[in-house]
């Protein structure tokens, strides 16, 4: 049978287990292609407008897969952490998908749910798979393999790598110059790691010579530490993520600034980013900028606000203990 | 200790019955006004929903009015709502006030919290007490909440345009000024006696419009722009989809009967949406069909514009409306939310609904 897998949401953090499960139980894998204008376009049209750019993204990529394989993966997140959530739009995205793309092709669903415990929640693989056919025997012998791959590529990215390198196969970006600083590039997966609607965020900033970090290079028990300092525990997986990693990296003092991408509407950012800003501005008071992308942000206002950004990094390294005396300046002579 | 509260409604008739009896002083923050939301939007993230930014309103004029301590119920996801204390508290922090913000979490996610933060905002009082204090804080939420049904009913066949408006005006207003649940209940009657007495046009039949959505949206006239008197006013019966009292009996009360009942009404969903997504996109889906299944002429769905459950559902409602052939709308509501173009939809919705059902208009 031929899968068609959109790369749209979290396909950055798990297509290595999806594409293996599949593989091993004989299956043939169709991507969607990269997100592109056509993509971003025939994606809003069929969204309901009220939803997120990712949303969207993520119909465009199923309308893009119409015709070029027998049936769409279509992964129902519910929960990838114990007593966690992701978000409800992800919980909703095959009823989602169902009613808004016409004609619809065939959806394979996997219901993946660790709520409970991470057992409970392949379930859904074994579930999935019998309904393809599979042998209990096969299917258990892919899903070993394909958490065996996943867990490799984990190690990877907490070893510094990231999903644009790892997994894009794309060029290794390298620093031209001696290296000025690190910057922490704090997003969602689904959107820093979309070149197309990140603006090539990441490639960005390399080529003004900084090196980057991104949330996946940190350790989940740094990021859960860095978490507890709020009363209550925060109940979605990513926006910990993102929160706790940003925390992680003020705190150990590993970045010179913050480049924080979010997309328009997203309910979860709204919180969690705005916690990390008012811890930033509140303790540690490092350079931070929030970059708010939709389905009509264009490059060049993205590219001058991130050059300002740098600049301002850069002038403040420079000349950030100055006082000007009365009447002088640094700006104005 | 003066302890204040986010409004909701008419929560705070019930939620002031219940300090009252508990001998505890509260603030009510002021109705929400448009100074409310002017001074929520300054201060709140410009992408959180529109509750959150009312609610911060509401601490600030309360805050003014002398509150030292927030109650407020939280949740444990995945709806937004679940971390507004957290939010909220860091805000208040940034803006110099020493406040105490006190999260009610439902107990499974920590029962010695849950009790000790219940012994602390009813001024440790003993454990009888607080029952009956919660069991009539209960009574005065079933009362109200049949005083709103009741003008619901009267407002669409009201002879004197606003007179059930006029009814339920008073009623708030004399609410915030009796003392402890057995003067609200007393209230509570006469006004059901009042309101039972509006007289009604003879023989008219009203069109009946179900409204869903998100539970804040539905249940706070400011943000929905009023839309219960709105629709009564143009001889439209409303049937509400989630009221103050099935959220109490869902969450608080162990009412084996209600809930069995419950799980049947989110059977109804079951070709559309078959699990939780968090906040009421379920009850959304589910109490359409079962209006439709009422013989209700119309649906209405409000939601806080970006409300991430209710996009689910949003995105729903149109295969409902084709399949079973009944009309459906949807208004998102959020700080811009201009009267005359709200006014204007719910003219038109209403007037095609009048056609489809083969009245002249």
């Amino acid at each position: 049978m031929k899968i068609g897998i959109p790369r749209a949401l979290l396909y950055p953090i798990f297509y290595p287990m999806w594409e293996t499960f599949f593989k091993e139980l004989g299956h043939s894998i169709v991507n969607s292609t990269r997100t592109n204008k056509r993509i971003l376009d025939s994606g809003a049209k069929a969204c309901v407008e009220d939803a997120c750019l990712p949303v969207k993204i993520m119909h465009g990529h199923v309308i893009d897969l119409i015709d070029r394989c027998d049936a769409v993966f279509i992964p129902r997140l519910i929960s990838i952490s114990q007593e966690e959530y992701i978000c409800p739009k992800f919980i909703g995205i095959p009823e989602m998908i169902k009613n808004s793309v016409k004609p619809c092709p065939s959806l394979i669903v996997l219901d993946y749910n660790a709520k409970k415990s991470t057992n409970m929640a392949y379930k859904g693989y074994y579930k999935l798979a019998s309904d393809l056919g599979s042998s209990k025997k096969d299917i258990k012998q892919a899903l070993e393999r394909a958490l065996g791959q996943q867990r490799a590529y984990e190690r990877a990215l907490l070893g510094g790598s990231n999903p644009l390198l790892a997994l894009e196969g794309l060029e290794t970006f390298s620093i031209r110059k001696e290296i000025k600083g690190t910057i922490g590039l704090i997003g969602h997966p689904y959107l820093i790691y979309d070149r197309y609607i990140s603006m090539d965020v990441y490639k960005k900033l390399i080529s003004h010579d900084y090196r980057v970090i991104v949330p996946e290079n940190i350790r989940p028990e740094a990021i859960e530490k860095a978490c507890s300092i709020y009363p209550k525990k925060l109940f979605w997986s990513y926006g910990k993520h993102l929160l706790g990693s940003g925390l992680y990296m003020l705190e150990q003092g590993l970045v010179d600034g913050l480049v924080l991408v979010t997309s328009f509407a997203c309910g979860i950012d709204s919180f969690v980013l705005e916690l990390l800003q008012r811890k930033n501005n509140r303790d540690y008071k490092k350079p931070l900028t929030i970059i708010t992308i939709d389905e009509h942000s264009g490059h060049a206002g993205f590219d001058t606000r991130l050059e300002a950004f740098i600049d301002m990094m850069e002038w403040r390294k420079e000349n950030g203990n100055n006082i000007s005396s009365h009447g002088k300046g640094l700006y104005i002579s | 200790m003066v302890i204040t509260f986010p409004h909701m409604g008419k929560v705070y008739i019930s939620v002031k019955a219940l300090f009252d009896d508990l001998r505890v002083r509260t603030v009510i923050p002021p109705p929400i006004s448009k100074k409310t939301l002017e001074i929520g939007t300054k201060l709140s993230p410009e992408m959180a929903c529109l509750p959150l930014k009312i609610n911060m309103g509401n601490y600030i004029e309360a805050i003014k009015e002398g509150a030292d301590t927030i109650v407020l119920t939280g949740s444990c996801g995945p709806c937004r709502f679940g971390y507004y204390g957290v939010v909220e508290k860091d805000i208040l922090k940034d803006l110099g006030y020493d406040i105490e913000v006190v999260i009610l979490d439902a107990p499974k996610t920590g029962h010695l919290n849950f009790i000790n933060n219940i012994k602390k905002i009813s001024g440790y009082s003993s454990i009888p007490d607080l029952a009956k204090a919660f069991r009539a804080a209960y009574k005065v939420t079933l009362e109200v909440d049949k005083l709103i049904d009741l003008l619901l009913y009267k407002r669409a066949r009201e002879t004197r345009v606003g007179e059930a408006d006029r009814c339920l005006a008073s009623f708030e207003r004399m609410a915030r000024q009796v003392h402890g649940s057995s003067q609200i209940l007393d209230l509570t009657e006469q006004f059901m006696e009042r309101a039972s007495n509006i007289r009604e046009e003879r023989g008219f039949k009203p069109l009946t419009i179900g409204l869903v959505g998100e539970i804040y949206t539905l249940i706070e006239p400011y943000v929905n722009l009023n839309i219960e008197s709105k629709l009564g006013r143009l001889g439209v019966e409303v049937h509400r989809g989630i009221t103050l009292t099935d959220w109490i009996k869902t969450h608080l009360s162990l009412d084996m009967k209600y809930r069995q009942e419950r799980k049947t009404m989110l059977a109804k969903a079951e070709p559309y949406l078959n699990l939780c997504i968090g906040g009421h996109a379920w009850e959304t889906i589910a109490s359409t069909i079962d209006f439709y299944e009422k013989g209700l002429d119309g649906i209405i769905q409000v939601l806080p514009f970006g409300c991430m459950p209710e996009i689910v559902a949003e995105s729903i409602m149109p295969t409902i409306g084709t399949d079973l052939q009944i009309p459906i709308m949807t208004l998102s509501v959020d700080e811009l939310t201009g009267e005359a173009g709200y006014m204007t939809r719910l003219e038109a919705f209403v007037d095609l609904l009048k056609q489809k059902k083969g009245k002249v208009i």
